[in-house]
């Protein structure tokens, strides 16, 4: 009798069992599911998928994760990957998502009616859901609204230990610094991030929302978030001496800086035919309804209304960078920001 | 000397030795050789056979190669040459080994080896686990008695004395009816006061029970005191075999005649038929042809000193022993030689000394040849 | 009908060490194969932008929280060795205690209580005006305060036996050759106790640098985090495997240089029969101060964190927190911790089999390269096994497996130090005797081999069990789709700030913690 027997056996079955978990995830998974990977804060995505299982029976299976994160897997995970559709809030990371071939093309009539061809790819691998601008956020009892006009004042040494950005890791961050190297080439923008650095200090935050507190709590000044935190955080503390304000709307300014979530179907997903009626709900008016009142976000099928509270869509101008642009824009980008030593 | 070897006489162990040899073989090693290999010694050329009811003692210095060949018969170390026999069935070769549980032998280590986790009990029926359960209570039982171990039996091993946990392994190992029981060093790790009396108890245990054993140790007062025949082994190889009387009497090689008790050794010359030394003339028993420088091997109690002024040889330092006197005599040459006197006999140093050596047998080697012996 | 049996089974266990050995290596061996040969302009922008930052942060919290917990574990240990007061030896078992909080759930809790509005600035700006602010604890002193209070009863604890130890002769020689207490303490007793501080110190420094869950709480860029922002923000992941190597670098040369230490002070051991200190009795004075000491560091480490985490969990279950959401992530963290510990023991049971029984050179290196885990931090392992699974098994990626090779990898080293002592008590002769008395080898297995390891092996298992359950930064880079842990739900909703849903995991995690830290503890414990 072999001395380990009894040691290897129970070994075997293991191996078996645990290598087993992936095959049977994948093989047991119904038509009517859906895993859907996605890079956005699940408290804000899971209401509007929780609309749609209710609405149409497709259970929805959600793995909340960093962006990046996320596309770095569905790369590795190439064919056997058990995604069936990429939702996230940055374009640019879409757009990656789109140049490695991680995403489907798709023809779909009623989303190029619902949704403008700007906010979506040239293939509509993916499609742009809601937008969101980076905004200054500031306390009122410590900045008054006229003080800065262009997002590259902020680099400006008086507001050194004044202002809280997000840390180098956040996409929107990334794609941000994107738009002012297109439209201010590196140097400039070099200068911008170096300034923005040393003003932060230590004020680099992982989350916006923990930005627009800090703002409230008086600890900075203000602070460069995506608009709908403050919307969601003065519904909470409705008291709080918080303004936005948008940047560079100058005469010959660039416009603020705007950024889309979108959604995109896996290219080697298994259940398209449910994706497709996920990404019709997200892009119909139902879906963009929900990113209107449950976001504060800004709708991007022209017919459904952004909330009351909002500053009125009309009232301000974007950046004309495309967002398409975004996706090529990201590596140089990275390196800038690196440079500058942000964190 | 204990006293077991005192009690008994030459002719005693005579008479037992010729009924002994009636009795059949139970183990026989032919031309056994182990190969060397780290951590162990090897052993070439081995040869001896037990009998049944036998005890044998395996004898010398550590490094010898005593263990190893224990453990061969034991079946835990494969053996390269030559073959192991237990009661007639070939259990070692170098194509065959048969695995230890199948050989029927009793083991006992010399740290014990009891199972730490059993009580004094299971362990002592750890090797029963085939028979029903109300006769291995009653073997059980019978044995533990047999060495006065019942009161203990609940105990773990942790909880017993060095003597007790020896007489716990020798139960585990007896209750097999084992066909030879392998001793290492059954003594080593016991208190040196109470070995005496261990001794005798293991002797008696053995010889009630009808048990033939393999006995490994180092020290010649345990071999004497407990076998019937006594194999030396040096370098890994066999010196001598032969019976305990016989290996101090007439040792084979100067290198027996060093291990097993006190020896001087006293060149001479072989003139006229006689071998010429500075203490005296010594039969040429074995015929050494004329002008061989020989040595002879004096034993401290073939000494005798009488003081005596006009005598060269000299006290150089005397050792009192209890029982007896231990002179270290110097001669003119520079040789030196002992002499065991009575514990009464007390003389000072540089007494001047006349040697009187009374021999039994005369122990002859050749000078050059240290390691070549005859006689 | 002889029956020949050739010991060959050694030979065929060495091919499944050798096997485990190299698949545990083998993502040391690629971290290394993919940063050495990353481009020489990506080791250039690194030392430009974040390798001399991160040497001095990471640097600098190691030197800090080594000299916070050097003053608090010496001191600690000190009084409760050597003087006698009310509680005294409540005292003694309690200051273990902070051991049992996950770095990630001392600093979540430190969040709140030094953040900004939080219950310490209250206290702050009652007594000293309202526009005062307390420390941040998005700092280095915030870091270090945390790390500090987490990890000082290494240090107490070595220090607190190695009093024990202390022969009293030896104070007792140096007074009766006129030095005073003061110098006795600097000259004698000090020098005693030394290897013991050092080796406390250096378990200190090692969890420091590879903590990944204070750190990326409380913001501090060491290379642990920046590790992790790197695997998280970036697609090539070439810089984050050279900041890895950076790391593991640095640990292997801390490591031989403590163990070079170790070895030269191994005189300072005493050996043979000593006396202990008797403790001196203090008055009521004395033992106020005394207790108000221990309650202070005590209660800012263990009792004021553990009392926070019950009051949030009850508010927290009042308002439906506790549903079966919640129980799934129970549940994804003990299966996941039960097949990472029972794949550990039985993969690791071969090694240490192997190097204890048949310690040729072979088989010694296998079990020690099993100990590579020792050098890799959490989030280096993580990424190692990341990209190797990403490259090599991508089938697998994102499965439970390559998170329990994960754990594996990271917590065998503990396992098989546990186990080791186990294998290492059943000599040789006690299986040939098991043998001798007619049991095949694979009885001799169930009823000599077996019953001695067990309890040894159930050890391991446990200790195991429970680093997975508390593990972090391998579970949030490689769990599967929708597969959170309690662990991972401590870290995500703390870092988002919603401190009371953390609470309810966090405190299951330090109630299941605390059998396995008694355990630990009690095994060389000695109450004198």
């Amino acid at each position: 009798m072999h001395p380990l027997r009894p040691i290897l056996r129970p070994l075997l079955l293991l191996l078996l069992a645990i290598g087993l978990v992936p095959f049977t995830a994948t093989d047991g998974m119904a038509a009517d599911q859906l895993v859907v990977y996605s890079g956005r804060a699940e408290r804000l995505i899971k209401p509007v998928l929780d609309a749609f299982q209710a609405k149409t029976g497709i259970q929805v299976n959600l793995l909340s994760s960093g962006t990046t994160e996320i596309v770095n897997r569905l790369q590795a995970e190439g064919d056997r990957t058990t995604a069936d559709v990429f939702l996230t809030n940055d374009a640019g990371s879409l757009e990656r998502a789109r140049e490695l071939s991680l995403l489907l093309p798709l023809e779909l009539a009623n989303i190029e009616q619902a949704i403008p061809a700007s906010f979506r790819a040239l293939d509509n691998s993916w499609v742009g859901l809601s937008g969101r601008f980076w905004v200054l956020v500031y306390n009122t009892g410590l900045l008054k609204p006229a003080e800065v006009r262009s997002i590259l004042d902020l680099a400006d040494q008086r507001w050194k230990g004044k202002i809280a950005i997000p840390n180098a890791g956040s996409e929107y961050l990334q794609a941000g610094v994107s738009v002012i190297k297109a439209v201010y080439g590196d140097d400039r923008t070099q200068q911008f991030l170096t300034g923005l650095r040393d003003n932060a200090g230590t004020s680099v935050y992982g989350k916006s929302s923990q930005i627009v507190d800090a703002i409230a709590k008086g600890q900075v000044a203000m602070g460069l978030v995506n608009h709908y935190y403050l919307y969601r955080y003065v519904s909470d503390h409705p008291d709080a001496p918080l303004a936005l304000s948008m940047l560079d709307q100058q005469a010959g300014g660039m416009g603020a800086i705007m950024n889309v979530a979108g959604v995109g179907i896996v290219k080697h997903s298994r259940h398209v035919d449910a994706a497709k009626r996920l990404v019709e709900f997200l892009a119909s008016r139902e879906g963009q309804k929900l990113f209107a009142d449950l976001n504060k976000e800004y709708p991007l099928h022209p017919d459904v209304l952004a909330d009351p509270a909002l500053p009125k869509r009309e009232s301000f101008r974007a950046a004309t960078v495309p967002l398409t642009k975004l996706g090529e824009l990201r590596e140089p980008t990275m390196a800038l920001i690196e440079r500058a030593g942000l964190r | 000397m204990s006293t077991g070897q005192q009690q008994r006489t030459l002719s005693d162990a005579a008479l037992r030795l010729a009924e002994e040899r009636s009795r059949p073989t139970v183990l026989e090693l032919r031309k056994v050789g182990c190969a060397y290999e780290k951590g162990r010694p090897a052993i070439a050329d081995m040869s001896f056979s037990v009998r049944e009811g036998e005890i044998l003692c395996l004898l010398g210095p550590s490094g010898c190669g005593k263990t190893t060949t224990l453990r061969a018969i034991a079946g835990f170390e494969p053996v390269s040459a030559g073959a192991i026999y237990l009661a007639g069935r070939l259990v070692s070769s170098p194509d065959t080994l048969v695995p230890t549980e199948q050989r029927h032998v009793g083991m006992v280590f010399q740290e014990y080896a009891l199972f730490p986790h059993l009580r004094v009990i299971e362990n002592v029926a750890f090797g029963l686990q085939h028979l029903p359960a109300d006769q291995r209570k009653a073997q059980v039982r019978t044995m533990l008695d047999m060495v006065g171990l019942t009161e203990l039996e609940r105990r773990y091993p942790h909880e017993l004395s060095g003597g007790q946990q020896q007489r716990v392994a020798l139960a585990r190992a007896l209750v097999q009816k084992p066909v030879v029981l392998l001793l290492d060093e059954p003594f080593s790790s016991l208190d040196p006061d109470m070995t005496g009396k261990m001794r005798e108890d293991l002797r008696d245990l053995l010889m009630h029970t009808k048990t033939t054993a393999v006995l490994v140790t180092h020290d010649h007062e345990e071999a004497f005191a407990m076998a019937d025949r006594i194999a030396v082994l040096n370098n890994g190889c066999l010196e001598q075999f032969d019976t305990p009387e016989a290996i101090y009497h007439t040792p084979a090689t100067p290198f027996v005649a060093d291990f097993v008790g006190q020896a001087d050794f006293i060149p001479g010359l072989v003139e006229n038929g006689t071998v010429m030394t500075e203490i005296g003339e010594f039969p040429n028993q074995v015929g050494y042809q004329e002008g061989t420088k020989v040595v002879v091997m004096i034993r401290p109690d073939d000494v005798h000193i009488e003081p005596s002024d006009h005598c060269t040889a000299r006290i150089l330092a005397r050792q009192f022993r209890g029982s007896e006197n231990l002179y270290t005599i110097g001669l003119p040459s520079g040789h030196v030689v002992h002499s065991s006197e009575s514990s009464t006999s007390v003389y000072p140093v540089g007494t001047p000394v006349e040697l009187q050596v009374i021999a039994t047998h005369t122990v002859l080697f050749e000078q050059d040849h240290p390691r070549k012996p005859k006689g | 009908m002889n029956m020949v049996v050739r010991q060959t089974f050694p030979t065929s266990l060495s091919v499944i060490a050798l096997t485990v050995a190299g698949l545990i290596c083998l993502p040391l061996l690629f971290i290394g194969y993919l940063a050495l040969s990353a481009d020489p302009s990506v080791w250039g922008r690194l030392w430009d932008t974040r390798i001399p930052e991160l040497l001095l942060n990471t640097g600098a919290l190691a030197l800090g929280v080594s000299i916070g917990t050097l003053l608090l574990g010496v001191s600690l240990a000190w009084l409760v060795v050597r003087y006698e007061f009310v509680g005294r030896s409540v005292w003694e078992w309690a200051l273990v205690l902070p051991l049992a909080m996950p770095t990630y759930v001392l600093a979540y809790l430190y969040t709140y209580l030094l953040g900004a509005g939080g219950p310490v600035e209250h206290l702050w700006q009652w007594w000293a005006g309202p526009e005062a602010r307390v420390l941040s604890p998005y700092s280095f002193t915030g870091a270090t305060l945390v790390m500090t209070l987490d990890t000082f009863p290494f240090v107490y604890l070595l220090t607190r036996a190695a009093l024990l130890n202390v022969n009293v002769s030896f104070e007792e020689v140096a007074r009766a050759c006129g030095a005073s207490r003061l110098s006795v303490w600097r000259r004698v007793t000090l020098p005693l106790l030394r290897p013991a501080i050092v080796a406390g110190l250096s378990l200190v420094i090692l969890y420091v640098v590879s903590d990944f869950g204070a750190v990326s709480l409380l913001r501090y860029q060491t290379f642990t985090y920046a590790v992790y922002q790197q695997v998280t923000g970036r697609y090539d992941q070439t810089a984050a495997a050279v900041l890895s190597l950076l790391l593991v670098f640095f640990a292997l040369i801390f490591l031989i240089t403590e163990r070079w230490f170790r070895r030269r002070s191994r005189f300072y051991q005493t050996t043979g029969r000593y006396r202990t200190s008797p403790r001196q009795p203090c008055g009521p004075l004395g033992a106020t101060l005394i207790t108000a000491y221990l309650a202070l560091v005590l209660g800012a480490s263990f009792g004021i964190p553990a009392w926070l985490l019950i009051q949030w969990t009850v508010s927290a279950t009042a308002e439906g927190a506790v549903d079966a959401r919640f129980f799934g992530f129970v549940w994804n963290s003990v299966a996941l911790s039960g097949l990472a510990a029972t794949a550990a023991v039985l993969i690791g049971t071969p090694l240490a089999y192997l190097a204890n029984r048949w310690p040729s050179k072979l088989n010694v290196a296998c079990l020690q390269a099993a100990y590579a885990g020792y050098v890799l931090p959490g989030p280096v392992g993580a990424l190692a096994i990341l990209i190797l699974a990403s490259h090599l098994i991508p089938f697998w990626y994102g499965t439970v497996l390559v998170l329990i090779i994960a754990y594996v990898v990271h917590f065998l080293p503990a396992g098989l130090q546990t186990m080791e002592p186990a294998l290492q008590q059943i000599t040789p002769n006690l299986e040939e005797a098991s043998r001798s008395l007619g049991l095949g080898t694979f009885r001799t297995l169930r009823h000599v081999t077996l019953p001695l390891v067990k309890g040894g092996f159930i050890a391991a298992w446990v200790l195991m069990f429970l680093q997975c359950i508390k593990e972090l930064p391998a579970t949030l880079l490689l769990r599967p789709v929708g597969f959170d842990t309690l662990a991972v739900r401590v870290w995500l909703e703390a870092s988002e700030e919603y401190f009371q849903l953390a609470a309810p995991s966090a405190l299951l995690i330090v109630i299941v913690a605390l059998p396995a830290l008694l355990l630990l503890v009690s095994k060389d414990w000695r109450a004198a």
